[in-house]
């Protein structure tokens, strides 16, 4: 594969830093907006995360005494980068720039990179309240982990059994698949795993309910207890982009298959659709629910949506 | 062809697998596993015999096709699998001792201070 | 002359070990000499033989004595050198220098020096011989040095409780192993009359499976599989791991358990030729599973650092049989990645631990913390391992786990058999879980605070350093450039493997494997495509991204006016965590209190297990048998 310079428009701008930071920070802003109103107050603009951004990067970098400078400063960064690496992946409004590396399996370590670089940074400020925030933050990973393999396994199933008779681990297969066969989510036999995919979406973003890791009324923000300044500002910005990833990751596997034919109108849809995901799938549990202590989530996670995921796999198996 | 032997040395393994499974003190452990390998030996020793043959030792010019001889092969197989044999003894006993003066006693339930 | 050098190899470690004991028993730089460069000569003569056996092909015969075949019975000890053979025989040639180079300062504390040297060589000459020879019975001698040379090296430090014990188990279990290999080696000579595994591959395609072979297939995969220390026969592993000297248990757990493996292979590919039996594939990809499951929730269990990691490496062994079980090009290219990979991290990991042993005198989780200040390349080195072993990319267990899971869903979608989706799901929660592990290990080890204890704890002397870096080093470029490692000696061994009649007819002559075999060699699955997934590139565009993105963050964080540190002005340093404002005692958080979300939910099972690793030794030889009578059991209902 020649260097292409477009490769450098589309890592740099769109979907590459800037558009997946601007989608990300709005999605944050529109998700304490319309927060607010459920809660019958008037809440931040829409532009708040923005100007929060600009707000820490200006700010004092405190770096503690026992964590080493390497690490400390360094996890933030990996985890911004491994986030815009999977926004590369993910096919948005039809367009994937880097063919052949759409794969579900680099999806889903990519993912946990990012948790893992708020682990590690976490781990390396060296206070009580990080060693909790990690423990509890791996558990988190632990417990989404087995729900989203197995939906992912499930969609690869269904697209490779139409295509090759096989299954398939490509994104782009799955695209090729909805352009023909109609979007995901209209097989009936897709929509317990479409469902344990939206429960997924907040636990993996660590919204409320699912944000045990980083209690703000227990623990301090656990992991995030001891940062301040640009590493703080890179780890909100992370926050921020993974809600987009995730909605939009939705939006690839189960909602795809029809274009309008201009890209820009393509994008502007896609990005209403994740909108509304965000709105359904993390405002909607944060205004209602209560945080989950760490040992429901777990058995949230294995027992009801593992137990949808897998009626799915099993009915994809057995060819409906 | 020597089912005797065959029978005897089946009886011989599992009753040496038995000691070493079910016996509690250290000693009985390596008495079953010296056990198990005499088993072993005889196996080795009755598949290679032929009835009627004579000791597989010639000097040369005597060996003629149509000589009838004991197979070799399974002797030295013998003899080394013997060899092993005294070998694990040993290295077993002399462990054996030393547990015993660290832990004072030999009775395997009690020593299992690396468990979980 | 490029016959001689795998030989050579093996006899020069056996030779050394006789001339440390004889020179080096009072002069320490003698010693030193003779091992290193004892370990040294076979990691050369097998990097000079990767030019002739994997890129050209060839396959290299040897009969000792030149004692050759006779009118097509083969009367001599052969050896055989063919791709599988020079894989294996390279990771382990590795390890023995990569163990001996870092033993040099590790074990400068201890005394009787000359001794360890003297079963360290016997050790490693045992392994390569093993990997490198075309004999049975010859394996099984070469498993039996092994043996001896393991246990005396585990129960090396005999001042302490805990070696004594686990040798005397290792001692009773691989015993056991070994009269169960050996039986199973006289059955089969006892049928064919030949101890030479190529032609005990030819003959046996010719008599078919009668009650005795099918018994002898039964014992020999018992053996391996005590070997290979798959479930049940696992405890005595971690025993023998956690109680050696840690430069000998970087070295098993490298070297000796991929013997098991190699057995397997070597088994059902090449002598026996079962692996296209569905039931076959079933028993051991089931086996395998199980010991992956159970290997890692043993691990969250444990209080001492190398015991964890001992689970670990039983856990990955069972990663590997799981890939070799499925019996496809795929899989046997995943299980034979993820066997390299994992003598790199595993052997980095064991290492580390010694370095933390070394520096601060326990490794009990409970008590170290904070080590990462101290212990700076340490810290860096054991991350390194820590993400490989999960599999995160950009480092070589990544590779490998993809292969591996690429494979096992593939053999479940062309099967049909829902088992294998399974597997696959199983596959990404075990990995998964050693992520979990390994965070735990380094939050309790390296970050979190330091207890007062150990402020006096320095990094590692720089010997120490050196193979821990190489090893650091190659795990990053196999899992940068995965194709080139994939095409220079994966592929090769794949192919070796599937390929018999290439083995045979080296062997014993060409044209010997057509009066045999009668079905026609099927040509191996050339068409494994790793699919692209990292191309050098996108690696290079993302390197680019990374800077930038690094030099923003450090223009910005420069803003700090006049930093200065603030500890020397609090007057007690107890005040080094802000806790609520109350006075705070050592408060790490790290070993036993970490995930009780998961300890909790799975109560239950983990008690469960850890009442069954009882530490008793009949326990452990009844699962012995009880995996002994699995197999007889399995091979007389399916293969007869």
């Amino acid at each position: 594969m020649t260097f292409n310079p477009m490769y450098l428009f589309y890592i740099l701008v769109f979907p590459g830093f800037l558009f997946t930071s601007f989608a990300g920070l709005l999605l944050a802003g529109i998700d304490r907006k319309v927060l607010a109103h459920m809660q019958k107050r008037i809440g931040p603009p829409i532009t708040q995360p923005f100007y929060d951004f600009m707000k820490l990067m200006g700010k004092e970098t405190i770096v503690p005494d026992a964590a080493p400078k390497a690490v400390f400063l360094g996890a933030p960064v990996i985890g911004l980068i491994s986030l815009f690496v999977t926004a590369l992946l993910i096919p948005f409004a039809g367009l994937t720039p880097f063919y052949g590396i759409a794969d579900i399996i680099v999806l889903i370590y990519l993912l946990t990179i990012p948790a893992v670089a708020i682990i590690i940074g976490g781990a390396a400020s060296g206070s009580p309240f990080s060693g909790v925030g990690i423990s509890r933050e791996m558990v988190t990973i632990v417990s989404y982990e087995l729900p989203l393999i197995l939906v992912l396994l499930t969609v690869g199933k269904k697209a490779g059994m139409a295509l090759t008779g096989g299954m398939t681990f490509s994104l782009i297969d799955i695209s090729a698949y909805q352009a023909q066969n109609g979007m995901m989510i209209t097989h009936w036999a897709m929509i317990p795993a479409a469902i344990a995919f939206l429960l997924i979406i907040p636990g993996e973003v660590g919204t409320q309910p699912f944000d045990v890791a980083e209690a703000e009324t227990e623990i301090c923000e656990g992991t995030m207890a001891e940062y301040s300044g640009a590493p703080l500002a890179l780890f909100e910005l992370s926050h921020s982009v993974k809600m987009f990833i995730m909605t939009a990751l939705f939006t690839a596997l189960f909602l795809q298959g029809w274009t309008t034919g201009i890209v820009a109108l393509d994008a502007v849809i896609d990005l209403a659709i994740c909108i509304l995901l965000t709105i359904i799938t993390m405002t909607l549990p944060h205004a209602s629910a209560a945080r989950l202590k760490v040992e429901w989530l777990f058995r949230f996670y294995w027992q009801i949506v593992a137990g949808l995921a897998l009626i799915s796999l099993i009915l994809v198996w057995l060819g409906l | 062809m020597m089912l005797v032997n065959y029978i005897g040395c089946v009886i011989l393994m599992v009753l040496g697998l038995y000691t070493v499974v079910v016996k509690k003190n250290l000693m009985k452990s390596v008495i079953g596993l010296g056990i198990i390998d005499y088993g072993v030996n005889i196996l080795i020793i009755s598949i290679g015999y032929q009835k009627g043959g004579t000791a597989p030792i010639f000097t040369p010019g005597e060996i003629k096709p149509g000589t009838f001889f004991v197979d070799p092969i399974p002797q030295a197989l013998t003899l080394t699998s013997i060899v092993i044999g005294a070998c694990v003894t040993a290295m077993a006993l002399s462990i054996v001792i030393k547990i015993y003066k660290k832990y004072g006693t030999i009775d395997s339930t009690k020593i299992r201070r690396l468990n979980g | 002359m490029m016959q001689h050098f795998p030989v050579l190899a093996v006899m020069t470690l056996f030779l050394a070990s006789f001339l440390v004991v004889l020179f080096g028993s009072r002069n320490k730089v003698a010693r030193g000499v003779i091992a290193m460069t004892a370990s040294t000569v076979p990691l050369v003569l097998m990097i000079c033989l990767i030019k002739p056996v994997m890129i050209d092909g060839q396959i290299i015969s040897y009969w000792m004595g030149n004692w050759e075949p006779v009118s097509g019975w083969a009367i001599g000890i052969g050896y055989e050198i063919d791709a599988l053979s020079l894989f294996f025989g390279l990771i382990v040639a590795l390890t023995i220098f990569l163990s001996c180079f870092y033993s040099l300062k590790y074990m400068s504390r201890d005394d009787t020096l000359e001794k360890y040297y003297v079963l360290f060589l016997m050790l490693s000459g045992a392994v390569l011989g093993l990997v490198l020879t075309g004999d049975l019975f010859n394996m099984f001698i070469m498993i039996e040095i092994l043996t001896f040379a393991a246990v005396a090296l585990t129960a090396f430090r005999n001042n302490l409780d805990g070696p004594l014990e686990a040798a005397f188990k290792y001692l009773v279990i691989g015993s056991i192993g070994s009269s169960f290999t050996l039986t199973g080696v006289i059955l089969l000579y006892e049928q064919l009359h030949t101890l030479n595994m190529a032609q005990i591959g030819a003959l046996l395609q010719k008599t078919g499976m009668n009650p005795t072979t099918a018994f002898a297939f039964g014992l020999l995969l018992t053996g391996f599989s005590i070997k290979a220390f798959i479930v049940p026969v696992h405890p005595v592993a971690a025993d023998a791991y956690t109680a050696a000297p840690t430069s000998a248990s970087m070295a098993m757990a490298s070297m000796v358990n991929k013997t098991g493996v190699y057995g397997i292979i070597r088994l059902l590919y090449i002598i026996f030729m079962t692996m296209g039996l569905s039931s076959v594939q079933n028993l051991i990809v089931t086996i395998g599973t199980i010991t992956m499951f159970l290997g890692v929730t043993m691990a969250l269990n444990q209080h001492d650092f190398k015991r964890l990691l001992a689970f670990h490496s039983i856990s990955q062994i069972g990663y590997v049989i799981t890939a070799i079980g499925l019996g496809t090009a795929l899989g046997l290219s995943g299980g034979l990645y993820h066997a390299m990979n994992h003598t790199l991290f595993k052997g980095m990991l064991f290492l580390c631990a010694g370095a933390v042993l070394y520096a601060a005198g326990t490794t009990n989780l409970d008590k170290l913390g904070g080590l990462a200040k101290k212990m700076p390349q340490t810290c860096i080195i054991f991350l390194i391992g820590a993400f490989s072993i999960s599999g995160l990319p950009p480092f070589n267990g990544f590779v490998s786990k993809w292969l591996i899971y690429q494979a096992t869903y593939e053999k479940a979608a062309e099967s049909g058999n829902f088992g294998f989706a399974i597997v696959t799901v199983i596959e990404v929660v075990v990995s998964v879980l050693t992520l979990a592990s390994f965070i735990k290990v380094s939050q309790s080890v390296f970050f979190g605070e330091l207890p007062p204890e150990l402020e006096n704890v320095r990094e590692v002397p720089l010997s120490m350093r050196i193979p821990m870096w190489i090893m650091a080093v190659l795990c990053i470029i196999t899992g940068v450039l995965p194709g080139q490692a994939y095409t220079a000696l994966i592929q090769p061994a794949v192919n070796a493997v599937l390929s018999p009649v290439k083995y045979i007819d080296a062997m014993m002559g060409s044209g010997y494997a057509e009066q045999f075999i009668s079905a026609a060699d099927a040509a191996p699955d050339k068409s494994v495509v790793l699919a692209g997934y990292w191309q050098p590139i996108n690696w290079l565009i993302l390197f680019v991204v990374l800077l930038a993105a690094f030099t923003i963050v450090a223009l910005l964080g420069k803003n700090s006016r006049g930093a200065r540190s603030h500890s020397d002005e609090v007057t007690d340093g107890k005040y080094a965590t802000f806790y609520s404002g109350e006075k705070s005692e050592y408060s790490m958080v790290g070993g036993s209190d970490m995930f009780w979300g998961l300890k909790y939910n799975l109560r239950h099972y983990f008690g469960f297990i850890g009442e069954m690793h009882s530490g008793v030794v009949n326990d452990y030889a009844l699962w012995a048998v009880l995996i002994a009578a699995v197999y007889l059991v399995f091979s007389f209902v399916c293969l007869l």
